[in-house]
């Protein structure tokens, strides 16, 4: 009798464990999916105010362009790039994904999440400036060898253009945050 | 004691072996060439992490690595990191733009009627020679060149690598050379300046078989500019049985239309918001 407890007993934290483990696993998974939070503040911009709508598709779209991003350097996948990179910022980042190919790198982004400052919006609404306050946890891999894995808080400087259906990211470019 | 010396010493001797360090500028412009000093011994892997590279190569810890202007050349934090037997260490730095001296020149509308107040945006973006954002002012001069005009000039210090105008469209017709300039660099547009709204709108009647020809003079703007062909004109006549209303576009200048009138009537010309004068005729027996 407490032979077949200790039995039914042993195999009910098995269970549990696996269970936990595939929970873990999902939670994971969610996670990395999940967009990266970003905050837009359009209390500055000129000299034609933002649209609520136009407000509400950059915040997504800039946080669509982060995810693609971070998976492209991470999967070294450049095709992830086309969904909403333009112009220069997807020429830099397909040669960085290029080059990590060539060294047998990757690298591991965690978003912690943008607040963007709205800097100008041209008169014919054809160009936006902003500026982001990222806050991330960069790891480099070599191979499956961690060689760096550090929280960065950067400041972005990043042009944006209208699409056809979308904001796309023109060009994206860390700055040491000095005023100039 | 002699022993808490010796552990001591292997203690720090073996410290002083191991760590291996880089020292990187904290702050380099675009494009020119740098050195990374390193500290330790053997062999390791540098690695530096750029916007637009990531590169691996194997050096000697302890020896000074050079890094090229060409690995330099885009703006943005660099990741220089050290692999030796003793793991890895990592130092970040800043690639500042370099000077300005190249623009990208966005301007809206390609058409424009004639001397519309402010109806031209033109925004110029501020780029260094490898294409960074100077994000540093500078002074960024715009003009508008129309045909047999002077070239009127205004300039804008850039901010955050953006500077822009709005500017009002000439007096006349034509293609408009509009300009953006930084030092040497330029870069020239053309906008399209077509006719304003119709103004003076006047029509004049002559019988023919069927009725009256109803034609307009020649159809100009304001400022004298004529009206481009395919602009409608609105005819309308008002007689006893009701109204009757014709679209006709300008063709070689002008518009006309024929229209049976039988009795009195009175005919009424207008293009867009433009109205001409009236007539009044007399048709029939």
């Amino acid at each position: 009798m407490k032979a077949t407890a200790l039995r039914y007993g042993s195999l009910l934290i098995i269970l549990s464990i696996l269970l936990l483990g595939v929970v873990a696993y999902r939670l994971r998974a969610t996670a990395d999916d999940e967009l990266p939070r970003v905050q837009l503040n359009a209390d500055n911009i000129g000299p034609r105010p933002i649209e609520d709508l136009t407000s509400k598709t950059v915040q997504r779209d800039y946080a669509l362009a982060w995810q693609t991003m971070e998976q492209a350097v991470s999967e070294n996948k450049s095709a992830l790039l086309d969904g909403y990179l333009t112009g220069l910022a997807k020429e830099d980042f397909t040669k960085r994904v290029d080059s990590q190919i060539k060294s047998g790198l990757h690298a591991h982004y965690t978003d912690r999440g943008h607040k963007l400052d709205a800097l100008f919006y041209s008169p014919s609404g054809d160009a936006m400036e902003l500026r982001d306050h990222a806050q991330l946890d960069v790891q480099i891999l070599d191979g499956g060898k961690v060689i760096y894995d550090e929280p960065v808080n950067a400041e972005f400087i990043v042009l944006m253009t209208p699409g056809a259906d979308r904001w796309l990211v023109r060009q994206i470019q860390a700055t040491n945050g000095e005023k100039p | 004691m002699r022993l808490l010396l010796t552990v001591v010493f292997t203690f720090f001797a073996a410290l002083s072996v191991a760590a291996s360090e880089i020292r990187v500028p904290a702050q380099v412009t675009a494009g020119t060439a740098i050195t990374i000093s390193t500290s330790g011994s053997g062999e390791a892997s540098f690695y530096l992490i750029g916007p637009a590279s990531a590169n691996k190569t194997k050096v000697q810890a302890g020896s000074n690595i050079p890094v090229d202007s060409d690995q330099l050349e885009h703006a943005g934090r660099y990741v220089a990191i050290l692999c030796a037997s003793d793991g890895c260490t990592a130092a970040n730095f800043f690639v500042n733009p370099a000077e300005a001296n190249r623009l990208s020149f966005l301007v809206h509308p390609s058409r424009i009627p004639v001397g519309t107040p402010d109806g031209i945006s033109a925004v110029a973006i501020v780029h260094d020679s490898f294409r960074n954002l100077a994000l540093k002012p500078s002074p960024v001069t715009f003009s508008i060149m129309a045909k047999n005009e002077k070239p009127v000039s205004a300039a804008r210090t850039s901010e955050n690598g953006v500077a822009w105008v709005r500017l009002t469209s000439a007096r006349k017709e034509g293609p408009t050379r509009l300009g953006a300039a930084i030092g040497h660099a330029d870069e020239i547009r053309v906008v399209q300046q077509v006719a304003a709204d119709a103004c003076n709108l006047r029509i004049k009647a002559s019988r023919d078989k069927r009725g009256f020809l109803i034609e307009t003079d020649p159809v100009h703007d304001c400022a004298g500019n004529s009206v481009p062909d395919g602009t409608v004109v609105s005819f309308t006549e008002s007689d006893a049985a009701g109204k009757t209303t014709v679209d006709v576009p300008i063709k070689r200048g002008v518009a006309k239309v024929e229209m049976p009138i039988d009795g009195r009537a009175k005919i009424t010309v207008a293009s867009g918001v433009v109205t001409g004068n009236e007539l009044e005729v007399a048709g029939g027996q």
